[in-house]
């Protein structure tokens, strides 16, 4: 590696700027959380795998760095990672609290390392394929159109509130099977879920969180066991029933406990990153006019839209960092890291690096390798999702630019916050002002 | 069974003879650990990370990419080349005996 590589808008040799920001910055602090990009750019030159003593945890920042994590999943623990963070300072509380109002403690199977995880991983994926993704095009279409249409004669409204969640949670519900009347429960059940390994709560919420994981549980399991003697055409039941033939001609099926723990995971994987992804789109419809006409012009060719959607993906990543676990010492970008260290990968910055992406932050759908950006992972735990993903979001910005018109932000752009955590970069409140078309 | 040949990125051919009518050809791939053959999303025709070139003599038989497939080559045009497949995308069947491909690097940059 050369001394003073890539990104354009860094400086090299150190600025003042960039030496204060890695000595005392912190993914922790809220304004660099709110606006990271100067922090990921002194990151990526200077100190690609930097220390944030607030987190615990070392910031992966490099595009070449993360892929050698992603492709080494068992020094790089999922599990260790993840189950490392949950409920940390209260596990045994709230395991117990589970076991006893929630009908049991299901860790998540899907948050694990390989072997074990390739066959979690083949028992979800027939349901996730890109070719039943399309099927379910129409449906999801119609959904997403009659939301719009509520609310496109209003002229003013949340996108986030009145748009991005609501539209999430539908095809959520659809998806899985659920009853659209638990709407409101599943924002709260998300809150819950994601709490836990946000770092963020005392002890009483811990508690309150883990009531409503129970009530969570409860729900899901009862409409397993009515999906178990009665099929349908949801996700639920493709979970409940899923079947593989391993090479040595056994079948396997996965575990009551495993299917609950893998329901819970889609519910809520599903739902924040999606309405994120659909906050980002609003925001850059009403920020750059100039892109908002390239959708309209792209709106009815399909190969322009899912390039647009891809490049939305990568200029505004909604899982900009999540986290691994050292199994053992190991190099990486320079530095040793001893076995058991605590990292977040950078997804964001590694989507803002210039020699991979010129220009990062120019908004070009025709970029020859617009589908290298880390915003759904890679390697054996890329998303499983993220057709489905993909799909949500073109036909929410097919839709929204027919149907709607001059969107604009009603708030200054600096107004802007976002929801604290580490893991997304995922917009509040977003009060738009539009026409209908 | 069925005899397929990968050229990997580095160039190394890799004869492999122990492909199953009916196995995807990202499957042969795996099963034998050839370079290059990642499939990330497990044969979704979502990441192409599966991605060869077909051999100019077998482009016929194995066919052209459908809608879905052609999109997700797309995201990849930095690398995909006329004859691009996604492997997970291409069935064996006995015609395909001999297949030649050659693995698509993962990335220019
Ligand atoms: C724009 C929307 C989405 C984004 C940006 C996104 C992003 C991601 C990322 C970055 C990962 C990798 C995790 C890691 O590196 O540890 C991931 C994994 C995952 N995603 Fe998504 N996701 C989205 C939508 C979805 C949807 C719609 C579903 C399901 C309905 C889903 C289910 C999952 C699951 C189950 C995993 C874990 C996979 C594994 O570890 O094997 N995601 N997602
Ligand atoms: S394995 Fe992902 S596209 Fe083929």
């Amino acid at each position: 590696m050369t001394s003073c590589p890539m990104s354009q808008e860094a400086k090299c040799p150190m600025s003042q700027e960039d030496q204060a920001l890695l000595e005392s910055g912190s993914m922790t602090d809220p304004i660099i959380s709110a606006r990271p990009r100067p922090y990921y750019a002194a990151m990526r030159e200077h100190d690609p795998v930097h220390w944030d003593e607030k987190l615990g945890m070392y910031l992966i920042s490099r595009y070449q760095d993360i892929l050698t994590i992603q492709q080494d999943p068992i020094t790089f623990s999922v599990n260790k990672g993840y189950h490392t963070q949950q409920a940390k300072g209260f596990q045994e509380e709230f395991q117990d609290i589970l076991k006893r109002d929630g009908g049991g403690y299901f860790p998540d199977a899907i948050m694990s390392d390989p072997p074990y995880h390739t066959r979690i991983r083949k028992l979800m994926e027939n349901a996730f394929t890109a070719h039943r993704v399309k099927e379910l095009e129409p449906r999801i279409t119609k959904v997403v159109a009659d939301l719009i249409d509520s609310i496109a004669d209003t002229g003013a409204a949340d996108a986030i509130h009145d748009f991005s969640v609501p539209l999430t949670i539908r095809i959520i519900c659809e998806q899985l099977g659920l009853d659209w009347d638990i709407k409101d429960r599943i924002q709260r059940w998300s809150i819950a879920v994601t709490a836990q390994i946000g770092r963020m709560q005392d002890r009483e919420q811990m508690v309150a969180h883990a009531r409503e994981i129970c009530e969570l549980q409860q729900y899901l399991i009862g409409k397993m066991k009515e999906r178990k003697d009665d099929p349908r055409e949801d996700m639920i039941s493709d979970l409940v029933h899923a079947k593989i033939q391993t090479d040595d001609g056994t079948v396997e099926t996965l575990t009551f406990e495993e299917a609950v723990s893998l329901v819970r995971a889609l519910l809520i994987a599903g739902n924040e990153t999606t309405a994120t992804a659909l906050g980002n789109l609003f925001y850059i419809l009403a920020t750059q006019p100039e892109i908002a006409q390239l959708l309209k012009d792209s709106v009815d060719d399909d190969r322009l839209l899912n390039r647009f959607v891809e490049e939305l993906l990568r200029i505004e990543p909604p899982v900009r960092g999540l986290s691994r676990m050292t199994t053992r010492e190991v190099e990486l970008g320079g530095k040793t890291l001893p076995a058991g260290a605590h990292l977040l990968l950078m997804y964001a910055s590694a989507n803002d690096q210039a020699d991979v992406f010129p220009e990062p932050r120019s908004f070009d759908i025709n970029r020859p390798n617009i589908g290298r950006h880390v915003s759904f992972g890679g390697g054996v735990h890329r998303c499983v999702g993220l057709a489905l993903a993909r799909m949500e979001i073109k036909v929410a910005a097919r839709e929204i630019v027919r149907r709607m018109d001059n969107i604009r932000l009603a708030i200054p752009v600096e107004d802007i916050t976002y929801l604290p955590t580490v893991a997304t970069q995922s917009i509040e409140r977003l009060p738009i002002t539009f026409t209908r078309r | 069974m069925v005899k397929v040949t990968f050229v990997e990125p580095n160039g190394t051919e890799r004869h492999v003879s122990n492909a199953e009518e009916g196995q995807s050809l990202m499957e042969v791939g795996k099963a034998n650990g050839i370079d290059g053959i990642l499939a990330d999303c497990g044969g979704a025709c979502s990441c192409a990370t599966c991605h060869v070139f077909v051999d100019p003599q077998w482009w016929e038989r194995v066919g052209p990419p459908d809608e879905v497939e052609f999109a997700m080559l797309d995201m990849v045009a930095d690398v995909a080349q006329d004859m691009s497949r996604l492997s997970c995308q291409v069935k064996i069947n006995a015609q395909l005996d001999g297949l030649r491909v050659t693995v698509a690097p993962a990335s220019d940059f």
